[in-house]
């Protein structure tokens, strides 16, 4: 972004008297209370609570069609979803919960708390970061909007998450479905490629000084790794995306079998993202509770460096490990001897994760609160996960289990247990931080409980079904293969997860009254270890009042503890002593903008458009190109907007003379408090440029 | 291993490496009782799923060929192996968690040893996994080759009073939503078919001596060949009890093989997603003993074993005459004539017209079932519905409820060529359309008709 931040004209050293708001529309919103200031903000951690709201919301969307699905099977012959709104349903659970809610509620710790824990004020691009979540937003809505359009389960995506081709051709599946899947998947695709683009820039640019990358939380090495993945994966499954509509919508034929198509191609194209996919959905769990681990065990992680090469390890071997899924493809036994092999070989660095999780509660002093319990939940669920999907990378054992029950065992032990279980113990864990009081424990237990207990129950079963042979995607089955008696249990173990999530869901509000009651949990509720801690709670809009120079890993802890001459720990400050307090209000933060939305709100106007009526495809278009001439002759800033902060950026914001402006404006105190921030940003750009980089990243210029 | 640390210490800054104190030494009692819930633990499991693994047809666990063995020995040390690594695992995470468990909030200065790591523990865990999964890639690649090794012997059979020897080997052909079994008594070359270059070589397979659906059936004690492929999208073949599955993927022949120890009835389910009825796309393969298969090849090279009175009446049929009164089941060969030949081909009573008119058949697999040896079969409609009740009869609540709308009892989209339409018969059709079906060969044995039932 220090590259955007050099206009031309400084280079060629003309200076240009312009307006104030060149060819700006309209001036940015102003103001950060009320609806409006969130629909417009640009600050990280406004969107990475949206991110996780809309999340939610999707979670209990994909939660509904996970209980139906649960209803029909509960006993043999279910009539209670008909075969093809079935079809659908699984379809939907599957999206749903990958793309609008694991994804994304991943997105939503990474929003919100990487930057905060590299020290940083925001992320790089605070403009593309609204743009990712608006786009999340309208590629969710967008999808799901197929439950009811041309009628109730008319036009829903119904091939699978995994839409093999040729089932997935209009020959096969007429109705508008898999037109929405393919657009829509193609839209979240946009939101997803622009935050990892936006995270990876900030990991890499943004951190404070003394910051070092060995330095970095493990969540955030775990987050700046998916971030790669998802830049490297996204691509993969949007060209196979594109080919479908091709196919489906303007009569290609990439995989027409009758034209010579070979079918594999689309599985190759989506496994070579949905393997990396996996690890998109697990790592920032492990992340989240290797941090979680630390703080209640009262050590730091155990083996940082190997957590840290361990997650690299997964993330980089997960590209080799794709066609796993295709063991039975007829691949030919040389390559899936390859397959089987570079899968088996995944499991040694997530072996030495999970034994360096129990490593760090070794010889601790463990306080199982809920953020905890569900920490090591993570740890004990994963591993049933880990070690059932050993035992299908010996392609030969798969032959019986992929497809079957044991396979949807198997991920949801992962993706549930793993991911789902880490992000509800993020929740517990950063509660306070992001709102400013603690979930109630007691609620806590209980949900933590009950989703286990529920979770075990569901999913455990399923082993079970598999290995008898209850094939998967089946709307219904009959009596008398042995399915009956677990399915029922199955079934029940579903609710007692819905009631599970329904004690967070009151939890939520719960806790927010009793707090009214309660103390200010002030910056540090949990005594932890990372810079986010390190500031009040719910963190300033500007995150950090001064910049926060690095010294080691667990930086704030060290700042807070100490040895004395035995090696023991003793206390050298107390966190409200080393902590901000947040009352600095004169930084320089980027206004917010009305573009992002409104170049999000286009999208599904296109998506409906090649899908109904090109026309439509016209306003789309009218609106995101609007949006993009907005966003870049958008004025810097708006001078009468109060949205707080000391402006002194009037005119060095349209970048023709911010040189000078820069140069006068360094011995004020606002600029002082931000240069250090972007400690590595100066070999990314000019001295010049340190200031706006630290602060608002491109948003002065766009 | 060394931190970077830069501890605000007042003391020297040690580098603390881990002394992993055993959790054993200290309080015995409640790891014993861990223990004792560990072990109760996996009997209780292992009990459970060998208990619940009595009656299930399509059991993984319970092989009954050597190929569907050799998977099953492997995955039981896959099995314990897996287990033994799940309870050191929750044991140790449970236990540690339980074991350093502090109650309330944690009070001023108490802290823990601080040990930030321990070079020599890593590189132990990281290369005992190591070891054990090379281990396990080892064996895995050898059994995989040894799964994918064609073994199969020459084996006898007679068709029309010439006996030839025969590899065994079927073509397993997937079509939305039933199974088709097709055999080539003197060879099929499946590399030179494919080198004649068809798009989608399954619609182009050749003539065969037999062609039947729904059941495979093999003789038991040999090794069968299959080449696996598909007329519409991807199914999957699987037999649990013989072999693992493979893939029908249009446009491509895989080769797979399994076999039976002794004569029996195997269950069988698609298990690759292949849309709306994929649930109720399932398949048997009936081992039999040498005698029952010569004597199964024997009925279905021949045509439709129609009486010498329906063979007659059918003949004039093809004359182009309208013989009088015929019997109900002489109505219901006129009407498959008339109604079925436009899909189903059967041999002796519509193959004139089917020749002429079976390149259009209006589905997108291209293909329906076959029914000149219909009744020979003991399930129907893509291997779901008895073709015969329990005690030996025909089934003909079910045949007639699958005549007056085939979508309403397997669902189907038959206006988009997927699936049988619903013909708009008169019970009066469907009396007689289901009286000619059963004399389209000859009852299986009562043995098969009991086994096909999943109760």
């Amino acid at each position: 972004m220090a590259i955007i931040e050099n206009p031309l004209e400084l280079e060629s050293g003309t200076v240009v008297e312009v307006a104030e708001r060149p060819l700006g529309a309209l001036t940015r919103p102003s103001g950060n209370t009320g609806w409006a200031s969130w629909l417009f903000t640009v600050d990280h951690k406004r969107i990475g609570i949206m991110y996780g709201a809309f999340a939610m919301f999707f979670f209990l969307i994909g939660g509904l069609e996970a209980l139906a699905i649960r209803l029909q099977l509960a006993v043999p012959n279910g009539k209670i979803l008909s075969p093809e709104v079935y079809n659908q349903v699984f379809t939907m659970h599957g999206v749903t919960m990958i793309f609008l809610v694991i994804m994304p509620l991943a997105a939503a710790f990474a929003n919100y708390l990487l930057p905060l824990q590299i020290g940083a004020r925001d992320v790089a691009f605070p403009r593309m970061n609204a743009l990712s979540l608006w786009v999340f937003v309208a590629g969710g809505f967008f999808l799901c909007s197929s439950l009811f359009i041309g009628g109730w389960f008319k036009n829903v995506p119904n091939g699978g998450w995994f839409n093999y081709a040729p089932n997935s051709g209009t020959l096969f599946s007429p109705t508008q479905g898999i037109d929405f899947y393919a657009v829509g998947l193609q839209i979240l695709g946009i939101a997803s490629l622009v935050s990892a683009i936006n995270l990876i820039v900030t990991t890499l640019n943004m951190r404070a000084e003394g910051m070092t990358l060995m330095r970095m939380p493990v969540l955030t090495w775990m987050l700046l790794v998916v971030q790669f993945l998802l830049l490297f994966a996204l691509p993969v499954i949007t060209v196979a995306l594109f080919l479908l509509m091709f196919d489906r919508l303007w009569g290609a034929n990439f995989f027409n079998v009758e034209m010579g198509a070979d079918p594999l191609l689309w599985q190759h194209l989506f496994w070579i993202f949905g393997h990396p996919e996996v690890y998109i959905l697990i790592l920032p769990s492990f992340g989240i509770i290797s941090e979680v681990i630390p703080v209640f065990s009262r050590k730091p992680i155990f083996g940082y460096s190997f957590m840290v090469g361990s997650g690299i390890a997964i993330g980089f071997l997960g590209w080799g490990v794709w066609a796993h899924h295709m063991f039975v493809s007829g691949l030919g036994p040389i390559s899936v001897a390859a397959f089987s092999v570079s899968t088996m070989m995944i499991a040694v660095p997530t072996g030495v994760k999970i034994l360096n999780w129990v490593a760090t509660m070794w010889g601790g002093k463990i306080r199982l609160t809920t953020a905890m319990l569900f920490a090591v939940g993570v740890v004990s669920m994963f591993t049933i996960g880990g070690l059932s999907g050993v035992t299908h990378s010996v392609s030969v054992a798969d032959t019986q289990q992929t497809d079957t029950y044991y396979i949807v065992a198997h991920f949801h032990y992962v993706i549930f247990g793993g991911a789902l279980l880490g992000i509800f113990s993020g929740f517990y864990f950063w509660w306070p931080k992001m709102f400013g009081y603690k979930l109630n424990e007691k609620w806590g237990k209980w949900n933590f409980w009950l989703q286990i207990v529920g979770f075990n129950l569901t999913f455990g079963p399923m082993h079970i079904l598999g290995l008898q042979g209850m094939s998967r995607r089946i709307d219904s089955y009959d009596p008398g293969y042995g399915f009956e008696t677990w399915n029922l249990v199955s079934s029940i173990g579903s609710f007692v997860i819905f009631f599970g999530v329904l004690i967070f869901i009151i939890n939520i509000f719960v806790s927010k009254k009793q707090a009214e009651h309660l103390p200010p949990v002030g910056p540090d509720p949990w005594d932890a270890r990372s810079l986010e801690w390190m500031t009040a709670s719910p963190t300033p809009e500007h995150n950090f009042d001064e910049d926060i120079v690095v010294d080691s890993l667990d930086h704030f802890w060290h700042q807070k503890y100490g040895y004395d001459d035995d090696g023991n720990v003793v206390r050298i400050a107390y966190a409200e002593d080393v902590a901000q307090d947040g009352s600095n209000d004169n930084v320089h933060l980027p206004s917010p903008s009305y573009w992002p939305l409104v170049l999000s709100a286009g999208l599904p106007f296109i998506g409906y458009g090649v899908i109904y009526n090109y026309w439509l495809c016209a306003i789309g278009g009218f609106l995101v190109l609007g949006a993009i001439f907005g966003w870049i002759f958008e004025p810097p800033d708006d001078p009468d907007g109060g949205h707080g902060h000391h402006d002194d950026h009037g005119d060095d914001g349209d970048g023709h003379s911010a040189d000078s402006s820069d140069a006068d404006d360094s011995a004020e105190k606002t600029d002082d408090d931000l240069v250090s921030v972007g400690a590595d940003t100066a070999e990314a750009g000019d001295a010049a440029t340190t200031e706006t980089t630290a602060t608002a990243g491109e948003a002065d210029n766009g | 291993m060394t931190e970077p640390t830069n501890h605000r210490s007042f003391g020297d800054s040690v580098t603390r490496e881990g002394s992993n104190k055993l959790a054993v030494d200290s309080t015995p009692r409640h790891t014993r009782r861990m223990r004792r819930t560990a072990v109760t633990g996996f009997v209780g499991l292992t009990l459970l799923l060998a208990g619940c693994a009595g009656d299930a047809e399509l059991d993984t666990l319970e092989p009954q060929g050597p190929d569907a063995r050799t998977i099953d020995n492997f995955s039981n040390w896959l099995f314990i192996a897996s287990f033994v690594v799940f309870f050191i695992i929750i044991g140790l995470s449970a236990g540690v968690a339980m074991k350093n468990r502090v109650k309330g909030d944690y009070e001023e200065g108490d802290w823990p040893e601080q040990v930030h790591g321990n070079n020599k523990a890593e590189i132990a865990w990281t290369a005992l996994p190591a070891i054990l999964m090379i281990a396990i890639a080892a064996f895995t690649v050898i059994t995989l080759f040894d799964l994918n090794n064609d073994e199969s012997n020459a084996y006898a059979v007679s068709v029309d009073g010439e006996t030839m020897q025969w590899e065994p080997h079927v073509v397993v052909v997937g079509h939305q939503w039933w199974w088709e079994y097709r055999y080539y008594f003197d060879g099929f070359d499946v590399d030179a078919f494919l080198d004649e270059g068809h798009a989608n070589p399954a619609k182009h397979l050749p003539e065969a001596d037999i062609v039947t659906s729904g059941q495979m059936i093999i003789p038991a004690g040999q090794e069968i060949e299959l080449s696996v492929t598909s007329r519409d999208v991807i199914h999957s073949h699987w037999i649990p009890a013989l072999n693992g599955k493979r893939d029908a993927v249009p446009g491509r022949i895989s080769p797979w093989k399994l076999e039976a120890d002794e004569p029996g009835y195997y269950f069988g389910q698609c298990t690759e997603f292949c849309g709306l009825s994929h649930a109720r796309m399932r398949m048997q393969t009936i081992a039999l003993d040498d005698a029952d298969f010569a004597a199964w090849v024997a009925n279905q090279t021949s045509a439709a074993p129609l009486s010498g009175e329906d063979a007659a009446y059918v003949a004039a049929l093809q004359a182009g005459e309208i013989p009088e009164n015929p019997t109900e089941a002489q109505r219901g060969l006129d009407l498959l004539r008339s109604q079925c030949s436009g899909c189903h081909l059967i041999e002796g009573v519509n193959d004139d017209i089917w020749t002429q008119e079976g390149t259009e058949i209006n589905l997108s697999a291209g293909a329906a079932p076959n029914l000149t040896h219909l009744a020979s079969r003991s399930t129907f409609a893509g291997g779901i519905f008895p073709m015969y009740n329990k005690d030996g009869s025909l089934n003909q609540n079910a045949l007639e409820a699958w005549l007056r709308d085939p979508a309403a009892v397997k669902a189907n989209n038959a206006d988009n060529r997927q699936g049988m339409p619903n013909l708009g018969l008169s019970e009066a059709q469907i009396d007689d359309l289901v009286a000619a079906l059963a004399l389209l060969g000859e009852k299986p044995e009562q043995w098969i008709i009991t086994e096909s039932f999943s109760e």
